[in-house]
C-alpha cells in the first residue's frame, strides 16, 4: 500500500518550514521508530519519525527547500516495488509518524 | 538571493555589523545563552562572548538607560525589548536622555543606540501586544522604524546599528512564522525610504509592519473587483518618505491609511494631514484598530484588529463616499 508522508498542521503558528534533513534515501526501508526527516519552524527544529514499516519511495523536496504545513514530503509504500501513483494524488493513506520537538 | 526566516535576518545583521564595528554591544532578556525571546540573537553569545552580548534582568528601564549611557560614552549599543509595551518602563531613558543628548550637548553628545521591540496582537493580550509606535514618531530625535518582511529588516537594521542617534527598530510577531528573501551581498537600505509594494492607479493604501502584508492580501481581493490599489509600505515611520507618498496620491487622488495601533494620533493621521498639505485635493480615510484595548479573547482581538476584508471595505467606503461628493473621514 502506498502512503503519504504529510507536514503536519499542528505546528502552532508555522506558516512556512525549512526541511533540513532526510535521515534516510529513497529506495531505503524504514522500520517503526526509524528517523525519517528533519525540518525547522520559525521557532524549533522537529524530528519525524515513522511509527510504522515502510519503504522510502519519493521525497518531494530536497533539503534546503521551504514547505508548508500539509504538503506531502514523501511517497512511501508496504513493498519497494509497487507502482507509485499520479502526484498530487489524494487517496494514498497518511503514514503514521511520531514527533520530537526540540 | 536566499530565503530565511525574520530571525535569521536579524541575527545575520546583527552578526555582520557587530564584526564591523568592535564597540557595538547587545544587552536584553535572554539574548544570550538562549538565543533571544525569538531565536533572532541564536549564536551570538557563542561567537562574540559575554562582555558583547549581556543578558539583563526584567528591568527595561534600566535597560534602556544602560544602553543610552554606554553609547553616550562611546559604545554602541543595541537594545532588545521583548515586547513594545514593556519599552513603556524604557521611554523616560529613551525620550529624555537618548533622544534629547545630541540637542541638549549642541552635537557634542550622541546616544547611537538601537531599541528592538516586538509590537503586534498574536493572542497575547492586552498588555504584551500593542502598536504604540505612532508615540515615538512624536519625539524629536528618534528615529523610527517598522520593517514587513526579513530582507528589509535585514537592510534596515544594518543602516540603524551604524546611525548616529537614537533608532527604534520595531518588528511584529506575525512577521516571524514566514520566510523572506534577503540579498546574498551585503546590503544597506537606507532609513526613510517607503517601498512600492504594488501599482494601482485607483487608491492608495499606505501601512507598515505587518499590515504592510494585510493590505498586500487586500490589494489583491480589490484588483478582483476591479479596483486597483497602489500599496506602500513605509518601512520608516519617521523619517517619513513624503516624495514617494505624494507622488503616490497625485495619481490616484485617494488615500487610505492601514495600522494596527489606534487610529487616534496615529501614523495614518500623520500621514494623512502631511498628505493633504501637499496634495489639498486628496480624498483620505484611515483604518486602525478599534477604540479598545487588544484583547485576550482570540475572537475579540480579531474583531478589534483590521485584517484585509476590512481594508477592502474601507476602500470601498472611501471611493463611494469620494464619488457622491460626501467627506470621507480621513
Amino acid at each position: 500500500m502506498i502512503k503519504k508522508l504529510l507536514i503536519p498542521i499542528e505546528l502552532g503558528e508555522a506558516i512556512e518550514v525549512r526541511l533540513l534533513l532526510w535521515c534516510k534515501s529513497e529506495g531505503q526501508r524504514l522500520s517503526a521508530g526509524d528517523a525519517l526527516l528533519e525540518f525547522e519552524t520559525d521557532k524549533a527544529l522537529v524530528l519525524v519519525s515513522a511509527s510504522q514499516p515502510a519503504v522510502l519511495r519519493h521525497c518531494f523536496f530536497r533539503e534546503g527547500e521551504w514547505m508548508k504545513p500539509g504538503d506531502t514530503a514523501a511517497w512511501l509504500s508496504d513493498e519497494p516495488d509497487e507502482p507509485l501513483p499520479a502526484e498530487g494524488d489524494a487517496t494514498a493513506e497518511e503514514l503514521l509518524v511520531g514527533f520530537e520537538v526540540t | 538571493m536566499s530565503k530565511v526566516f525574520f530571525r535569521e535576518a536579524l541575527a545575520r545583521a546583527i552578526s555582520e555589523e557587530m564584526e564591523r564595528e568592535p564597540r557595538l554591544f547587545l544587552l536584553g532578556q535572554d539574548i544570550a545563552g538562549h538565543g533571544g525571546s525569538y531565536a533572532e540573537t541564536r549564536g551570538l553569545f557563542e561567537r562574540f562572548g559575554p562582555a558583547r552580548v549581556r543578558n539583563t534582568p526584567v528591568a527595561e528601564a534600566m535597560t534602556v538607560g544602560f544602553a543610552a549611557g554606554a553609547a553616550a560614552a562611546g559604545l554602541r549599543a543595541m537594545a532588545f525589548i521583548t515586547y513594545l509595551d514593556f519599552l513603556m518602563l524604557g521611554l523616560d531613558a529613551l525620550v529624555n536622555y537618548a533622544a534629547k543628548l545630541r540637542f541638549k550637548s549642541a552635537g557634542q553628545l550622541t546616544a547611537p543606540i538601537v531599541v528592538k521591540a516586538t509590537a503586534g496582537a498574536k493572542g497575547q493580550g492586552p498588555t504584551h501586544a500593542q502598536s504604540i509606535e505612532s508615540w515615538l514618531m512624536n519625539v524629536p530625535g528618534l528615529t523610527v522604524l517598522a520593517p514587513s518582511n526579513p530582507g528589509d529588516a535585514y537592510g534596515l537594521l544594518k543602516t540603524a546599528l551604524r546611525a548616529p542617534g537614537p533608532v527604534v527598530f520595531i518588528d511584529h510577531k506575525k512577521l516571524f512564522p514566514q520566510g523572506g528573501v534577503v540579498p546574498e551581498r551585503e546590503e544597506l537600505i537606507p532609513i526613510g525610504s517607503a517601498a512600492v509594494r504594488r501599482a494601482g492607479r485607483h487608491l492608495t493604501l499606505v501601512a507598515h509592519s505587518y499590515m504592510s502584508v494585510l493590505a498586500l492580501e487586500a490589494a489583491k481581493l480589490l484588483a478582483a473587483q476591479g479596483i486597483e490599489a497602489e500599496v506602500i509600505d513605509l518601512r520608516s515611520l519617521w523619517p517619513i518618505d513624503w516624495e514617494a507618498l505624494t507622488g503616490s496620491v497625485r495619481h490616484t487622488g485617494h488615500l487610505l491609511t492601514v495600522e494596527e495601533g489606534q487610529v487616534v494620533c496615529g501614523v495614518g493621521a500623520e500621514i494623512a494631514f502631511g498628505l493633504r498639505e501637499r496634495v489639498p485635493e486628496l480624498r483620505v480615510a484611515r483604518l486602525g484598530a478599534r477604540r479598545a484595548p487588544v484583547a485576550a479573547s482570540p475572537v475579540l482581538e480579531a474583531y478589534t484588529i483590521p485584517d484585509a476584508q476590512a481594508i477592502v471595505g474601507a476602500a470601498h467606503e472611501l471611493l463611494r463616499r469620494a464619488a457622491n461628493g460626501q467627506s470621507t473621514n480621513g
